[in-house]
């Protein structure tokens, strides 16, 4: 048997409905020494997980946060039984429960800006040999890589400065794709999570140059980090 | 370059957050989905795929 990692919590609630991925039972294993536990699927270790698994861990991770702070785990991790967990939750321990603290009361809102589609200018007829024109082309994809660079960290910036919270409970890159300009999460009191959501829609809907894709409330999956 | 919808985007963030974020225990076992090893599986990753895919589709469909 192998144990599918769901979320570290402190003691589980009382009641808490025990279906795990594809109706599999829900584990709970508790390292008594750390007051951790770890909530997990009983799977077999020959299972594939595919993507609707991916969506059910999610949904699984989202109910047990409605129910007590959690960390989420990163999906994927599985152990070869509930001992084994327990050791990993209590090599750790301290890191682990500096992020729960962290993360308790709170969710995540996700808001990501694409880059919109411009037309292309036209392109003038380039001068010079073919050693030349790569030259001047490779020149040219470099300054253009570089001033988007510019503008996604410009935006970035003005809309850290606009959420007037603290910088720790915000988290950005830039530039991840050809298509993302910039990726930004927020850590936020989840009774203020739809609130806070429309604010940071309507500031991101500031910027022209983007479409702002904004996602959550979600579990604190960013905040949970403990690398 | 592929223009993402809103939809494909939501789906992306969020499969990033799975794979990508959350907290790293060190686990006996990293199970695999369709073969890729999850720790080696970045945003830009799944965005190059869904594009593969985009791709395979639009040839399959012309």
């Amino acid at each position: 048997m192998t144990l599918l990692a769901h979320a570290i919590a402190a003691a589980p609630p009382a009641s808490f409905p025990r279906d795990g991925l594809r109706g599999r039972p829900l584990e709970w294993s508790e390292s008594a020494a750390t007051g951790l536990g770890l909530w997990s699927t009983e799977w077999a270790s020959d299972f594939t997980l595919e993507r609707p698994d991916a969506l059910e861990h999610h949904r699984l991770v989202e109910r047990i946060c409605d129910a007590q702070p959690c960390l989420p785990v990163r999906f994927g991790t599985a152990f070869p039984s509930a001992d084994a967990a327990r050791a990993s939750l209590e090599s750790r321990a301290d890191a682990l429960r500096a992020a729960l603290a962290r993360v308790a009361g709170k969710s995540e809102i996700a808001l990501t800006l694409l880059w919109r589609r411009v037309p292309a200018a036209p392109v003038s007829e380039p001068a010079g040999g073919p050693g030349r024109q790569y030259m001047e082309a490779r020149r040219a994809d470099y300054a253009a890589r570089e001033a988007k660079r510019a503008r996604a960290e410009s935006i970035a910036g003005r809309l850290v400065a606009q959420l007037a919270t603290e910088r720790p409970l915000v988290w950005h890159e830039v530039c991840m794709s050809e298509s993302v300009a910039v990726s930004l999460a927020v850590l936020v009191p989840t009774e203020l999570a739809l609130e806070r959501k429309a604010e940071l829609s309507r500031v991101a809907q500031e910027f022209d140059d983007v479409v702002p894709v904004v996602n959550g409330p979600w579990p604190p999956y960013t905040f949970a980090r403990n690398e | 370059m592929k223009e993402l919808t809103p939809e494909e985007t939501s789906l992306l963030e969020l499969v990033d957050r799975l794979l990508n974020k959350g907290v790293v225990l060190a686990g006996k076992a990293t199970i695999s989905v369709a073969g890729i090893d999850l720790i080696y599986l970045g945003l830009n990753v799944v965005l190059a795929a869904v594009e593969t895919l985009e791709k395979a589709q639009e040839r399959r469909a012309s």
